[in-house]
């Protein structure tokens, strides 16, 4: 930035809400002198600061990324509307946080996928960046603009604007997708050829090299090559060592209030539960465990590191690391003289014994949250969520009983084959945890009781087992949830329920083919951005962008696809096979379970990688 | 013993609140491990007071923060400890041991010097410069403050203890802060850009020092 663009963002800083979200500077956020590093890359979270600071993923790639030698990685988040608006006015471009330096001065740009919702935001970014959205748009000169995480397991809907994305796990792959570029930049190879050196390594993928052809019923006929020097497969890269991967062992530390503020410790990779709705629990398959050592030696230097008082122990299913209560146990033992406070999330009920409870307890007491998903044994059989009624009951009144007041518990309607019945046995069910909370004897329990029914709506997604399934419309949806308000008019339980247009546009996106990517960007032409946030949600704007660009969103929500479908993201293999989806399908079809992997393989694909799966 | 911290808040992170700042304060501490007290009660907190926080937007070159602690710690390892705990734009500048009787800081201060760099594009800016003199000729300068109650009218001239120029567009103010009364460096541009006839200018404002009165004279806080 010039001096007048410093000057016109200090003025501008001194008028929007939360200024410190743009400034930077925060403990642990040095980074190399820009002149000092080959090759420079933008981390970008398509959201928010406090939202992006918040999330782990970011925090360990961004010091992988730092770590290495001739390497400068800098933070660039999408700002608020008012911030946004000033860098308009002021023909500011949007700038990394360390060296305030433009978007479009950087080698790199990678984003992180972590929410369809957030897709108009990434086009925003860009372009206020100075960076052609389009990647055809980009000559050969401009940054190279990739993505990863979550949501890149369907990277279709993206695939106009980014030139590459990473599938699967980073710690490895980032590495050597970097080493790669900086390889190809030395050799002063031209952005195609860059691209195709990219595509070689596993688990990247460059849409580039691709071409989907359709029927006329609109679903895809063939998905081929343009090069064929590209893999015909993309294979999913999978950490074999996660023990001892990479794992920062400093965090930032941000002077303002963000979403989660404490240390984070990654316990585990990957689950072995197989609910079958369940995205996460297919696609980072198979379950990895962090040595107790390395977790406790992470503590310590993250502790010493930060300063904060609070750390969690964080996986997809906490309660099934195998030594987890001598890791509490440990872990208090040597914080709590610091007053350090150890939290749990991601707890199942059906293993959560009141010992680690009040281990948790020894220090501060929070509330207790159960995912219970649904609301009757069958349709919890249908999604093999391998939790009882008397798991749920058990669990809260053990809770009741350690003093806890407040219960949450978190269900999703419109899942497959679901009934009246369903929505009754929510209603059910939370007035049984509400007589389990009476049950303690009055000088036992702690005064108000707070039971909070949430209710999401159930969103298909890839590399599930209803991967193929409908979703509800948006009237039966809403419909639905009157039904279940009235089921849940009771003392001391409050309802809340998802936005059932946002989760029908998520549907429509998650399960997008290349297609869906006219469709955000008309949306974002449109002045769509920030669709997360249901203030500047705008629903009608985005059916719109589906007329303009003649597609039905109820082709991709709504409908069933049968088994013979190419599917769009069909090209990568993310390790669980579709054969074992299709037979998962079958099952829940039929209210069968099927058993935790860890009970005995159920041959999911991840046998087929030599060594990796240990369960 | 306690210790007075006396802290620079660097432009950088001009915008983070008090509460923000003292969060941070507390981490560092934290992070090196000196020996601070904290208090005794259910949820024990470290005891941090600040001799005034500052407004959102403007650094602080000589802030004063009082620390107790519990061991025996010259006033240099501590600085140098803290220092290497601290984040690059805030910055410890020195460290004074004192007795726990010592008053708080907050207690004894009266005023604060502001260096005030009125933007160069803005049109009123030269205007205030040149009437600043006949200002301070005055004996009364009636305002109006806003306070928690509403506004009142007050005379805002006992509250101006000097302002001098210091370059073309730049003023340097000593103005009252205490519990008796507050002449925030914002209405001092506010009622100097109405004597001037110009609406306020634009300005960059760093707080550079505290001041303590002692024997009827202003007397830099961190040293009284």
């Amino acid at each position: 930035m010039n001096p007048t663009q410093e000057r016109a963002i200090e003025k501008l800083l001194e008028k929007v809400e939360k200024p410190a979200r743009y400034t930077g500077g925060e403990m642990n956020t040095q980074v190399r002198p820009w002149d000092e590093a080959e090759l420079h890359f933008a981390f970008c979270f398509a959201d928010t600061y406090e939202i992006g600071m918040s999330y782990l993923g970011m925090k360990i790639l961004v010091s992988l990324i730092n770590s290495l030698p001739y390497m400068s990685c800098e933070r660039v988040f999408m700002p608020w509307v008012d911030f946004r608006a000033g860098l308009k006015a002021e023909h500011l471009p949007l700038f990394s946080l360390e060296s305030r330096k433009a978007l479009s001065e950087f080698d790199v740009i990678g984003f992180s996928l972590q929410y369809e919702m957030s897709y108009t935001n990434i086009l925003d970014m860009l372009d206020l960046g100075g960076v052609p959205v389009r990647a055809a748009d980009r000559g050969e000169d401009a940054p190279i603009v990739f993505a990863g995480g979550p949501c890149a397991c369907n990277p279709e809907p993206l695939a106009a604007f980014f030139d590459a994305f990473q599938i699967g796990d980073g710690e490895e792959m980032m590495v050597e997708f970097l080493d790669t570029l900086r390889e190809c930049r030395r050799q002063g190879l031209n952005k195609n050829d860059t691209l195709l050196r990219l595509s070689q390594i596993e688990g990247v993928y460059v849409p580039r090299f691709y071409q989907p052809e359709y029927n006329d019923d609109g679903t895809l006929s063939a998905f081929r090559r343009t090069d064929e020097r590209a893999p015909e497969t993309v294979r999913r890269r999978i950490l074999k060592d996660f023990s001892n991967a990479f794992y920062p062992d400093t965090f930032p530390v941000p002077y303002t209030d963000i979403v989660f503020d404490r240390i984070v410790l990654e316990i585990m990779r990957g689950c072995t539960r197989g609910c079958r709705f369940c995205q996460a629990g297919m696609i980072y398959r198979p379950v990895r465990e962090r040595s107790m050592e390395r977790i406790i030696a992470l503590a310590e230097q993250l502790e010493k590191a930060t300063g904060y008082e609070e750390m969690s122990l964080s996986s997809l299913s906490s309660g099934d690391y195998s030594c987890l209560k001598e890791l509490i146990v440990a872990l208090m033992d040597r914080f709590q003289d610091k007053r350090v406070s150890v939290s749990l999330p991601s707890m199942r009920v059906d293993n959560l014994v009141k010992q680690s409870l009040e281990e948790l307890s020894r220090v501060r007491k929070s509330g207790l949250t159960v995912a219970v998903e649904a609301g009757t044994q069958r349709l919890r059989d249908v999604i093999n969520k391998g939790v009882t009624e008397e798991d749920v009951i058990r669990s809260v009144s053990d809770a009741f009983d350690s003093g806890y007041s407040t219960v949450k518990l978190y269900f999703m309607t419109g899942l497959p084959t679901e009934t009246d019945e369903d929505l009754r046995g929510i209603g059910d069910l939370a007035r049984k945890v509400v007589a389990a909370y009476y049950a303690v004897p009055k000088e036992r329990r702690a005064k108000g009781l707070r039971v909070t029914c949430s209710a999401s709506v159930f969103v298909p997604k890839p590399f599930t087992p209803f991967q193929w399934a409908a979703q509800d419309t948006i009237e039966t949806v809403m419909e639905k949830q009157g039904r279940l308000r009235e089921y849940l008019k009771t003392k001391g339980v409050t309802f809340n329920w998802h936005d059932s247009e946002l989760s029908f546009l998520e549907a429509c996106i998650s399960r997008g083919d290349r297609r869906i990517g006219e469709v955000i960007y008309t949306a974002w032409q449109d002045g769509c951005m920030l669709d997360g946030w249901s203030e500047h949600f705008k629903y009608d704007t985005w059916l719109k962008a589906f007329e303009k660009c003649g597609l039905d969103p109820a082709f991709y929500a709504n409908r069933e696809r049968s088994y013979d479908e190419l599917l769009p993201w069909a090209f990568i293999d993310m390790g669980v096979t579709q054969r074992y989806l299709q037979l998962e399908n079958e099952r829940a079809k039929q209210a069968k379970t099927t058993r935790d992997c860890r009970k005995g393989c159920n041959g999911c694909g991840l046998q087929r990688y030599e060594g990796l799966c240990n369960v | 013993m306690k210790m007075w911290l006396i802290m620079e808040k660097g432009a950088r992170i001009r915008f983070i609140g008090h509460l923000d700042l003292m969060r941070t304060m507390q981490r560092a501490l934290r992070r090196s491990g000196l020996p601070v007290r904290y208090s005794n009660g259910f949820n024990p907190h470290m005891l941090l007071n600040a001799a005034a926080p500052l407004s959102l937007g403007m650094p602080g070159l000589r802030e004063v923060i009082e620390v107790p602690v519990g061991g025996d710690i010259a006033p240099e390892a501590f600085q140098e400890r803290l220092n290497e705990a601290l984040p690059p734009d805030l910055r410890c500048r020195a460290v004074r041991a004192l007795p726990d009787e010592h008053p708080a800081p907050m207690a004894m201060l009266r005023a604060a010097q502001y260096l005030i760099e009125l933007d160069g594009d803005d049109p009123g800016a030269a205007v205030c410069m040149s009437a600043l003199p006949g200002m301070l000729a005055v004996d009364v300068l009636p305002a109006v403050r806003k306070t928690k109650t509403g506004e009142k009218p007050c005379d805002v001239r006992p509250m101006i203890y000097s302002a001098e120029i210091l370059g073309p567009r730049t003023i340097c103010a000593t103005l009252a802060l205490c519990e008796a009364g507050t002449l925030k460096p914002d209405l001092f541009l506010t009622v100097l850009a109405r004597r001037a006839g110009v609406e306020k200018p634009g300005a960059f404002i760093t707080r550079m020092q505290l001041y303590a009165m002692q024997d009827g004279a202003l007397t830099r806080l961190e040293e009284a």
